[in-house]
């Protein structure tokens, strides 16, 4: 699904993404976990082609470039920020992202209904969105980002600032679209999120750290949570001074 | 006094912000400067004096009495001496206004001679130019000034040269001076000159301060992120911007345009009013794309805004909208050249003022096609590092 081989992103003098290379099979939920600022979003900005690395490649769905066509209409995003327009209604702004993906409008409105009632929106479709609560902006981001049913989703910190019953509901459609098949790529710092993930990555000051299921790295570094796990793995490679 | 954190805070982020505190000490030193060159002196008219036969006898003097007027300064117009015949003259001093080799050109006929040993007053000519009233009132009241001036000299001269018995007539009886305007007649209004231009202006204005919000707005919530990462390409975002606008600025035009002709005096055909309107759409897309590109080049809200002055201010006073280009030093002038605003006036007056067909303006029209072509490939270059914009 993604192929990432010895990536390295330089800003100034420092290697934001130090020769990284990993791959992401196919119908995963694979949870970048790192501290702020460790270069996640740089990554992921790679894989959508939006950064451009200083060296190595990144390759997608077997041998497509980040940034071309044929990869752009198989990619689904949730950036950190409530990316959407405050003057459009919920369903304005779910119909204009999938449009920009050339999903026939019959389809398209088929799916939005769909979506909406997934998320739990469809009383507030007409809702401006600058009238939403956080919460429900947020799923209303993730309903724009999937309603061209993606085969990967990246997710960048998606379930910040959201309370816990709605977290909760966030990971119940997370698994629900992996079980469809859709592979998700989840950057946070949040543990709990980690924890819900079939595979993890520590990933610090550019670099990955350790990598596995939550069990086998619960089991490497013989703790019962996979905060004290991070903190191990960082202690193991230099310190926690990030 | 918990106020200097917050005055600490504003001076550490506007010294940190280079591009910022480059704007906030440059522009008003620009603006400075061209209201220096706008206002410091007065519009100069350029007057030819063109005379025949023993006309000369007058002209002279009155050249000499021109000279002496302020705001004016007498030029040369390269009319060969020996032409004789009164319309292809005239036609020569037309020719010579509509190049604005001179605003003005003070005639005298030979005939105003034998006028005047006729018993006649006689009559001199005044060609002005007649499009910029400024200059049309500098021509007439340097003339007006210099005539009053030479009625005491010319009895004296009379006198010289024809005997007694046509002195008497002669004497005591003023010149008629007749006006005869290449473009417009002596009811064009200084508001009359100012209206064509003015929409020209609100559509760029306009357009480019919205466009350069707009997408700055993009950039900040997120949304510009999210359009680059899906199968559009810059060519949609930039098509997709031109036709949201388009709407609006028609609609925008349309009510500008129905004003100024409420507000305007003369007859206006609907030929001038349609090609006005391709003008003004054409400066609609190039503000348009130069709010994008200027927009691209933005890293923050902060630094879009500060471009907002440092693209519309040198247009308002270089575009020869309020003053003449005229006043300003040559590097100026040539910087004028590459502003959509100075080539879409002067068409704008042209159309409307001189009443010229579009198709006569084609050095303006191609300036500003060429300005367009110019920000579009800029705007294309950028685009190709949209993708890559967040590195």
């Amino acid at each position: 699904m993604i192929a990432i081989e010895n990536v390295v992103k330089v800003y100034g003098e420092r290697r934001v993404v130090d020769g990284i290379t990993m791959d992401i099979p196919k119908g995963r939920i694979f949870g970048l976990l790192g501290p702020n600022g460790a270069g996640k979003t740089t990554l992921l900005r790679m894989i959508m082609g939006l950064v451009k690395p200083d060296g190595g490649r990144v390759r997608l769905f077997g041998d497509q470039q980040p940034g071309s066509d044929g990869a752009a209409r198989r990619i689904g995003y949730m950036p950190q920020e409530l990316a959407l327009y405050p003057g459009l209604s919920v369903l304005e702004n779910i119909l204009f992202f999938g449009r920009l993906y050339g999903v026939p409008e019959a389809e398209l409105r088929r799916r939005a209904r769909t979506t909406l009632e997934q998320v739990e929106l469809a009383d507030r479709q007409d809702s401006l969105v600058g009238t939403l609560s956080g919460g429900m902006m947020r799923r209303a981001m993730l309903a724009s980002a999937v309603v061209h049913q993606p085969e990967l989703l990246i997710l960048d910190e998606p379930t910040a600032g959201v309370d816990p019953l709605l977290r909760l509901k966030f990971w119940q459609w997370f698994n629900d679209l992996a079980d469809g098949g859709v592979t998700l790529l989840i950057t946070t710092h949040h543990i709990s999120e980690a924890d819900r993930s079939q595979e993890v990555v520590f990933y610090r000051l550019g670099k990955i750290i350790r990598r596995g299921t939550p069990q086998e790295l619960l089991k490497h570094y013989q703790t019962t949570d996979l905060e004290h796990a991070f903190v191990k793995a960082t202690e193991e490679t230099g310190g926690n001074n990030a | 006094m918990k106020a200097r954190w917050i005055a600490l805070r504003v001076i550490q982020e506007i010294v940190r912000d280079r591009r910022t505190l480059a704007f906030f000490l440059v522009v008003p030193i620009i603006v400075m400067t061209l209201v220096y060159y706008a206002i410091y002196q007065d519009e100069v008219a350029k007057i030819a004096v063109i005379s025949r036969g023993m006309a000369r006898l007058f002209s002279y003097d009155l050249e000499r009495a021109l000279t002496k007027e302020k705001n004016v300064v007498v030029a040369p117009l390269s009319i060969p001496d020996d032409e004789q015949d009164p319309a292809r003259l005239e036609a020569m001093i037309r020719e010579a206004l509509k190049k604005k080799q001179v605003d003005g050109v003070l005639y005298f006929p030979e005939r105003l001679i034998t006028d005047r040993f006729d018993g006649k007053p006689g009559a001199l000519y005044l060609y002005v130019e007649g499009s910029r009233p400024t200059l049309t009132g500098t021509v007439g009241s340097a003339v007006g000034n210099a005539m009053s001036d030479l009625s005491a000299a010319l009895p004296v001269v009379i006198d010289a040269q024809c005997s007694a018995k046509c002195a008497n007539s002669v004497n005591n009886k003023a010149i008629d001076l007749k006006k005869v305007y290449v473009y417009g007649d002596e009811d064009y209004r200084l508001v009359d000159f100012f209206l064509p231009v003015l929409l020209p202006f609100f559509v760029f204005f306009f357009t480019f301060l919205l466009s350069t919000i707009s997408f700055q707005r993009e950039r900040v919530r997120g949304t510009l992120e999210r359009l680059l990462i899906t199968p559009i390409t810059f060519t949609d975002i930039v098509l997709g911007y031109l036709g949201g606008f388009f709407l609006f600025s028609t609609l925008q035009m349309s009510i500008v345009l129905t004003y100024i002709l409420m507000l305007i005096t003369y007859p206006v055909t609907v030929w001038q009013i349609a090609s006005l309107l391709v003008v003004s759409i054409a400066v609609m897309m190039t503000g348009l794309l130069l709010g994008l590109l200027v927009s691209f080049q933005a890293h923050n809200e902060f630094q879009a805004v500060q471009f907002i002055p440092l693209v519309i201010l040198p247009q308002i006073f270089l575009s020869d909208m309020i003053w003449s280009l005229e006043s300003f030093p040559w590097p100026f002038r040539w910087f004028a050249m590459v502003l959509p605003l100075t080539h879409a006036n002067a068409i704008a007056r042209d159309l409307m003022l001189k009443q010229l067909p579009l198709w006569q303006l084609w050095p303006n029209l191609l300036a500003l096609a060429a300005l367009f072509t110019v920000v579009l490939v800029l705007l294309g270059w950028v685009g190709k590092r949209s993708r890559t914009m967040f590195s």
